[in-house]
């Protein structure tokens, strides 16, 4: 193993002692943390209140830390204690806006969009991104029972007319379907921990926007959300528990404001007895690409690192076989399959070195000037930022020694640099930004070495919300590790055909 | 010039690459249009652009005719031979534009007619391209244009960087990178912007059979390709004949 | 035009360090010029000055009273073979040469001639990629004689050659002379040149060291000492001493003296009676002769052990 240590020692001294080498490397990091804060600095966002531009508020945020979307209209009441609430969906109907067809004129026509939500819920008070769980039936997806924004459980695939209850125990809720009233399902149970003792109970709608997608003018699909809003009629809404003598409030929960002070697209809802109609417009769920930026898009300038990393590693291979040099370094040590694995050790460490150190500079400080500039930027936990961090270090070095490996394999730095870029960038920019269809662009994004970028992602596709789940916007079809472990397949491959060919040809 | 023009092609014709990086220039377009045809299964937005989309592929092997057409002769030294025998540096510099244009033009035809008959058999949509059809005829002869464009663009930088390694992931950068950031960043005045000035996008939005609503119109965006072009070209030169050979 | 390369000044500085400090000679016709001089002495620098590949900063270089790059044909002018310039590893023997000839407006039948002057015509149809360093001289030898230039600029033309190649090129460098061409060969090694230049310019730091005839340059590093074997070698030394000569012994019978001819030496001794087995006059080596001259000149000597 010593032997292998002079052999890493020597290609090490080899690397550094060639200044165009060192200088490419100091380049890739300027690069990524000019280029990505550069962009920070030059995106500000305000938001209009009329004639004022104010700071954007903060987004809500859900009790896992993550940004949420949290709008809905509340018909509720107080919960002190262990309690349920029983109630049955008569009919849901509601409204989409289309493009107008006269200019001026707001073209609605009647329809429920598939994840439009009416139901009951606990919620602990009627703050935005407060805990909650709750049973609902939807527009086309059956019953489902949902708590802490993210969690979604099917129920069957009932539709309106249907009996709903939600029964709290503690910090328990379990959600329950009937058919008839009489008859009750199971539909999930989940556990709020650290609910307080007095909650809200009681009857919200909400309707998420109709999500269609075009063609973009520049290139790539724009999805565009137009307005919709749900109305569902209760009957025999029932509540059990320590309550504060059947007293309804209500909540148009996270509605905007315009700039005169009235409700944009405000909820309502109508009160006959136990039967009671309430319309609502919104969603109960994590937040998108509306949410905020997303703290990755500091690291666009890695791109730029990449390539000049490609071009360095590349080089570092193919300088062997201009001028002979290889001969020396075989004569020096014959092991070839050893002195290809030392390169890729001293490019993929140097390489994983000047990553991590851009990475690790730009996403922080990246951010900190997008807030600084007014723009949202959803929230990542300390392991999420961790990983996109350490993990646009391993895109990078991986990238590095699969270059390096096309370098011994093609023996031309030329050739070596345009494939790589091929097979990295070009899949990467097809999937992204093309005229090619969502599906292939995931399958691009699965099958070859730009899969690794998915490492990078800090945003995740839920199925129960409508969404433009679009690599463009930061969403991959495969996980961050196992998109990286694509890559990293890849490299092997290379370096393994590269160590083939160097023991079978004449150096 | 006739004599420069003469040497220059001979030393293309018979080096071993030339050949295989033409025919890889309309396979890798041609062959990527395809597959991008074959993927869709409802008629596009742009059925003309989208049948020419392996252009994006194709401009990266016309960029590595370009720099191996001169960082082939810095590798070896080549080109101190070759300033000797021909002492007019600018006339090398324009044989070598003449000829790598006069290749690419030809080469992107024949990928551009491949791309279209492609797109007639497996494109849905497709079957209506007609080169009789003026925004077809537009894009179809822009995007030649476009490649031969590129190849020029790839000649100056490589001119100027002479590494031909360099030479190929700074063109290639060139023309990935700014059309990727493009998308990436998010806001509307850095995209209008960054899609004006980035070549690859303004220079295929000759593409675009309906360009109303981009920043730029469609011989305009070939315009911005021609200037990034004539600026590299401009710069080699200067290098070229100013600098050591 | 006539056959000559004239150097007049050159100076050229790589960053800090001076390549050419005031390089000055002129090639005539008719004879083998030798360029010699140590590593990094602006041999290879001043020819690339001379064909327009480096800009110098001040001073001319002209090849038949012109300036290179205002040749319309250069090669049919000057024939230069160039270290570090070597074919692209792809392209066949006679294709690089093809191309040249066409950057000339020669005709093709010119390549067949010069593969064949320069021992290639077997190889034509190789790649040079797979070309031995001796056969690339070869080649670039060819190309150098494509034009049939009256002048040929050749920079280390016996790096990598056998043998037989040396001999070769001695014979061919002597031929194109007698033919009344300017050639000027570089070299490092003095005995590459040793029966092959009539002239020389040495070079060391930049600038001319001497520009002589062999002839001269011997006899001037001979500097008139005499080797002396003798039985009797204290009688000898005191009597030459005695004469004004400088007396060294160089072993147990033998001596040199310095500043006395040889025909003077053999007077004092036989006048005196000191007895002697042989008496020659010294005469230097072009090797020595060339190491005297530049040794204040080396700029890379290895350092004393």
């Amino acid at each position: 193993m010593s032997g292998f240590r002079r052999l890493v020692r020597a290609e090490w001294t080899k690397f550094r002692t060639v200044r165009g080498w060192v200088l490419g490397l100091v380049a890739a990091v300027a690069l990524t943390a000019g280029l990505g804060l550069q962009a920070a600095a030059g995106s500000h966002a305000s938001c209009g209140m009329g004639a004022v531009e104010v700071a954007c508020p903060a987004p809500p945020v859900g009790p896992g830390g993550e940004a949420v979307t949290d709008r809905f209209f509340f018909v509720h009441q107080r919960l002190d204690g262990d309690g349920a609430i029983t109630a049955r969906v008569a009919s849901m109907t509601g409204r989409i806006r289309k493009p107008d067809e006269r200019p001026g004129v707001t073209n609605l026509v009647p329809g429920v969009v598939p994840w439009a939500k009416a139901g009951v819920m606990v919620k602990d008070g009627t703050r935005q991104g407060a805990a909650y769980a709750a049973v609902m039936v939807t527009g086309g997806h059956g019953v489902r029972m949902q708590h802490g924004f993210t969690e979604d459980r099917a129920g069957t695939a009932a539709s309106a007319p249907v009996w709903l209850r939600l029964v709290r125990s503690g910090d328990e809720l379990t959600g329950f379907e009937s058919p008839d009233g009489r008859t009750w399902a199971e539909v999930g149970t989940a556990t709020l921990a650290g609910l307080p003792e007095s909650v809200r109970i009681g009857l919200f709608v909400t309707s998420p926007g109709d999500l269609t997608f075009s063609q973009d003018v520049l290139g790539g699909t724009v999805a565009v959300q137009r307005f919709t809003e749900a109305t569902a009629a209760f009957e025999q809404v029932g509540v059990r528990g320590a309550a504060t003598g059947g007293a309804w409030s209500h909540d148009d929960v996270g509605v905007t404001v315009g700039p005169g002070g009235a409700p944009h697209h405000p909820g309502r809802h109508v009160r006959q007895g136990d039967t009671f109609t309430v319309t609502g417009t919104g969603d109960i769920a994590p937040a998108g690409d509306e949410g905020g930026m997303r703290a990755e898009q500091t690291l666009t300038g890695l791109l730029a690192g990449l390539v000049v990393v490609v071009v360095v590693a590349a080089g570092f291979a193919a300088a062997e076989y201009r001028g002979g040099l290889i001969r020396i370094t075989l004569a020096a040590a014959p092991g070839r399959g050893r002195v290809l694995a030392a390169k890729a050790i001293v490019v993929g460490t140097v390489t994983f070195a000047a990553g991590l150190a851009a990475a690790a500079v730009t996403v922080p400080l990246g951010v900190r000037v997008l807030e600084a500039n007014g723009n949202r930027v959803l929230p990542v936990s300390l392991l999420t930022g961790a990983r996109v961090v350490v993990g646009s270090a391993a895109l990078l070095a991986l990238a590095a020694v699969l270059a390096l490996a096309l370098g011994a394999l093609l023996r031309r730095g030329v050739l070596a640099v345009a494939v790589a870029v091929a097979v990295i960038v070009l899949p990467y920019f097809l999937a992204t930004v093309s005229v090619l269809p969502l599906e292939a662009a995931r399958w691009l994004l699965r099958l070859t070495p730009a899969a690794g970028f998915a490492v990078q992602q800090t945003v995740m596709e839920y199925p129960q919300v409508a969404g433009h789940y679009a690599p463009v916007l930061g969403y991959y079809p495969l996980p961050p590790w196992g998109g990286l472990a694509v890559l990293a397949a890849y490299a092997a491959l290379a370096l393994g055909l590269a160590v083939a060919a160097l023991r079978r040809r004449d150096a | 010039m006739s004599r420069l023009l003469r040497a220059e092609w001979t030393k293309l014709r018979t080096a071993p690459g030339t050949g295989w990086l033409l025919a890889a220039v309309v396979l890798v377009t041609a062959g990527v249009g395809a597959a991008v045809a074959a993927a869709l299964a409802d008629p596009p937005y742009d059925v003309a652009r989208t049948a020419l989309a392996g252009i994006v592929a194709g401009q990266a092997v016309v960029a590595i005719l370009a720099v191996v057409s001169v960082g082939g002769e810095y590798g070896t030294g080549m080109i101190r031979t070759t300033l000797t025998a021909m002492p007019r540096r600018g006339g090398v510099l324009a044989a070598k534009a003449v000829l790598l244009c006069g290749l690419t033009l030809a080469a992107g035809s024949v990928a551009v007619l491949g791309s279209l008959a492609a797109a007639r058999l497996l494109l849905p949509g497709g079957e209506a391209l007609s080169l009789a059809d003026g925004p077809v005829l537009r894009a179809a002869a822009g995007s030649v244009l476009y490649l031969a464009l590129a190849g020029l663009l790839s000649l100056g930088v490589a001119v100027a960087v002479r590494d031909p390694a360099v030479a190929a992931g700074t063109v290639l950068g060139l023309l990935y990178l700014p059309a990727l950031l493009t998308f990436l960043v998010r806001d509307a005045g850095w995209q209008r912007l960054l899609y004006r000035v980035s070549p690859m996008n303004a220079g295929l939005t000759v593409q675009v059979t309906e360009p109303a609503g981009l920043p730029l119109g469609p011989w305009e965006g070939l315009a911005v390709l021609a200037v990034w072009a004539a600026g590299a070209l401009g710069a080699g030169g200067l290098l070229l004949r100013r600098r050591d050979a | 035009m006539e056959a000559t390369i004239e150097v007049a000044g050159l100076r050229k500085r790589f960053g800090e360090v001076p390549a050419l400090d005031g390089m000055s000679f002129t090639v005539t016709p008719g004879r083998v010029t030798g360029f010699v001089g140590p590593n990094g002495a602006g041999k290879s620098t001043t020819m690339r000055v001379v064909l327009g590949l480096d800009a110098a900063d001040a001073g001319t270089a002209l090849v038949g009273g012109r300036p290179y790059r205002s040749l319309r044909t250069p090669l049919a002018h000057v024939g230069a073979l160039l270290d570090g310039a070597a074919p692209q590893p792809g392209r066949t023997a006679r294709h690089h040469l093809l191309w040249l000839a066409h950057s000339q407006g020669f005709a093709g039948r010119r390549v067949d001639e010069v593969l064949e002057l320069a021992g290639l015509a077997a190889v034509a149809r190789r790649r040079a990629g797979g070309f031995s360093l001796g056969m690339r001289q070869r080649l670039g030898i060819a190309a150098a004689l494509l034009g049939d230039p009256p002048v040929l600029m050749l920079d280390e033309p016996f790096n990598g050659l056998d043998p037989d190649g040396i001999v070769w090129m001695r014979g061919l460098l002597r031929s194109l002379a007698a033919e009344g061409r300017a050639v000027l060969v570089s070299s490092h090694l003095m005995s590459e040149l040793e029966d092959t230049a009539g002239h020389l310019v040495v070079a060391g730091r930049g600038r001319v060291v001497a520009d002589t005839s062999v002839a001269d340059l011997i006899e001037a590093a001979s500097g008139g000492r005499v080797t002396l074997r003798t039985r009797a070698r204290a009688e000898a030394m005191e009597t030459l001493a005695r004469a004004g000569a400088t007396v060294a012994a160089t072993g147990r019978d033998t001596l040199t003296a310095g500043g006395l001819a040889a025909e003077r030496v053999v007077e004092l001794l036989t006048r005196d009676g000191v007895p002697f087995a042989e008496v020659s006059a010294h005469r230097a080596t072009l090797e020595e002769a060339y190491m005297d001259l530049t040794r204040d000149a080396v700029e890379f000597r290895g350092a004393a052990r």
